[in-house]
């Protein structure tokens, strides 16, 4: 059994006898009694989310998640299909896994998805992904009315994100999968 | 990782913020002054930190007259107002640096944050209250733009709208339990019954648990995520265990005149009539002094120059204020780190 300190985003654990995902948690301190975490918990039968605040160090059962190294593939409609890249099978998942993840998806990219019984949880993302850049309107100077020093560009995804002035068409561009954020040129 | 300067620096919508963290402070200092309240300055580090077992002050030494002597940070400047109070002046406040080792650094929490206190003699915490209704209307007054909707009264965070007028919704802890929790706390004020009632509710109970732990075990799922938030809720009358400073309630029960704040899903403050029964002050501390001990937390000294300033103290009302909380309450800042520049995790 593991305690409290081993909650975060993306565990599981085993909450009234059913398999709850970690999706947010914040940490709560009354000031006069011991540390609370406050967690949101997707159960992961039922899909309903609900909040539940533990006492720092209460005992939880974490729930123990087979991790398979996999390929995307495409996209269709909302669903996402991966290839497992050690035995060829194929999954697809919706945005309830990857979680906000899914406009960082680009072709062949491998990512970690994380079963439970069979089905996929939740998933492991890389930090850092490096895209090319099809469009970044030469010459701009920026916003800078408003202070900012950068400016959009898209890439061969669709993805569009803010990146200094210096990058151009046909760059190649690493982004923050974290923060969004551009990270530097690859 | 970027820093948050670095991001300012790219970005220029995250300044505002810091803006409005100064107007918001001035407009706390006009409002104190305009009551004839004094401002007052007192020490950061001390020898004598608070003995709140929950806290951890941060140590430090200093060379003073030769020799090493222990010295910590304050966790909030309380002892020092009240002897302040015991010297003779009425009506006193400070906003200053507090600091709390244990605390972490997330959304809501930086170990070195900007505290408000403000104390009244001859009062007690209803003048607190009407004291801290007018503050926020003050402040909310202050940034309105003129002629705007809601007369300043009504601010929003995070798209939820908070009508700032008085009264603001009051409520005991035992009328809090009562309807959101269906628990009679006069019932379960030890805390083999409190343990029962928790137990029942399908709550784990473990070996090391404290009465406060359990309390809050319940209070943090039951009760708290409910509060209305359409207005700023107070809730007082705190069990005598959660209130070490506070005055017990006159009819003799087992509870004390305590009260927090509660705006926009935030606890923003801590009041309380305050206890000025210096043997009665002196066994208390005595008690989270051990629990201290017990908790294997750093031991001090109990101040005596504080107790022996108790007897010269007018029964009097006292709050401690977040001011970061009170400035992303009214700037409608997301984090702690949209409006201090500098925050923890970045330094350490």
């Amino acid at each position: 059994m593991a305690s409290t300190q081993d909650i975060k985003r993306g565990v599981v654990i085993l909450w009234k006898n059913e398999p709850h995902l970690v999706a947010e948690f914040e940490h709560i301190m009354p000031g006069k009694g011991s540390a609370f975490v406050r967690t949101k918990l997707k159960n992961l039968r039922s899909g309903k989310v609900l909040e539940n605040t533990f006492k720092v160090g209460e005992k939880v059962d974490v729930v123990d998640l087979e991790k398979r190294r996999v390929q995307y593939l495409y996209a269709s409609g909302d669903k996402f299909a991966f290839m497992d890249n050690t035995s060829y099978e194929q999954f697809e998942v919706g945005t309830e896994v990857l979680a906000g993840f899914e406009k960082y998806l680009k072709e062949n990219l491998e990512v970690i998805l994380l079963f439970s019984e069979g089905l996929p949880i939740t998933c492991e993302f890389p930090k850092k992904v490096s895209y090319k850049v099809t469009e970044a309107e030469p010459g701009v100077k920026g916003d800078t009315a408003s202070g900012r020093v950068t400016k959009e560009v898209t890439f061969e995804t669709g993805l569009k994100i803010r990146a200094p002035l210096f990058i151009k068409e046909g760059d190649t561009v690493v982004v923050n999968t974290e923060t969004g954020e551009y990270a530097e040129r690859g | 990782m970027k820093k948050n300067w670095q991001k300012l620096k790219e970005d220029a919508r995250g300044r505002k913020y810091f803006f409005l963290r100064a107007k918001i402070i001035s407009l706390i200092r006009d409002f104190f002054y305009s009551q004839d309240f004094l401002e007052v300055e007192t020490p950061s580090l001390v020898r004598l930190p608070g003995m709140e077992p929950y806290l951890d002050p941060v140590e430090t030494e200093i060379l003073f007259g030769g020799e090493k002597s222990k010295a910590y940070l304050i966790t909030s400047p309380e002892y020092a107002m009240k002897k302040i109070l015991a010297a003779g002046f009425p009506k006193i406040f400070q906003i200053c640096k507090s600091f709390r080792g244990g605390e972490g650094s997330d959304r809501l929490h930086n170990p070195e944050f900007t505290m408000l206190e403000w104390y009244r003699a001859n009062a007690d915490y209803w003048s607190i209250m009407e004291d801290a209704e007018n503050l926020f209307l003050h402040i909310a007054g202050g940034l309105a733009p003129a002629g705007g909707k809601g007369e300043g009264k009504e601010i929003f965070y995070r798209g939820k709208k908070i009508d700032l007028s008085p009264p603001w919704i009051k409520m005991t802890v035992r009328e809090a339990f009562k309807k959101y929790a269906k628990i009679d706390l006069d019932k379960v004020l030890d805390i083999q019954e409190l343990s029962r009632a928790a137990i029942s509710k399908g709550y784990s109970v473990e070996a090391g648990d404290r009465f406060e732990d359990i309390f809050f075990k319940i209070f943090l799922n039951e009760i708290e995520p409910n509060f209305e938030k359409a207005k700023p809720i107070i809730i007082y009358d705190w069990p005598v265990e959660m209130a070490a400073l506070a005055r017990r309630k006159s009819d003799g029960s087992r509870y004390a005149e305590r009260f927090e704040i509660y705006a926009g899903g935030m606890e923003l403050g801590n009041a309380f009539s305050e206890l000025i029964d210096k043997e009665e002050q002196r066994e208390r501390l005595l008690g989270e002094k051990k629990l201290r001990k017990k908790m294997g937390k750093e031991v001090y000294g109990i101040d005596e120059d504080f107790l022996t300033a108790l007897k010269s103290m007018p029964p009097s009302g006292g709050i401690a204020m977040g001011v970061d909380r009170v400035v992303m309450l009214f700037s409608d800042a997301k984090e702690i780190e949209d409006i201090i520049f500098f925050p923890a995790k970045e330094i350490f």
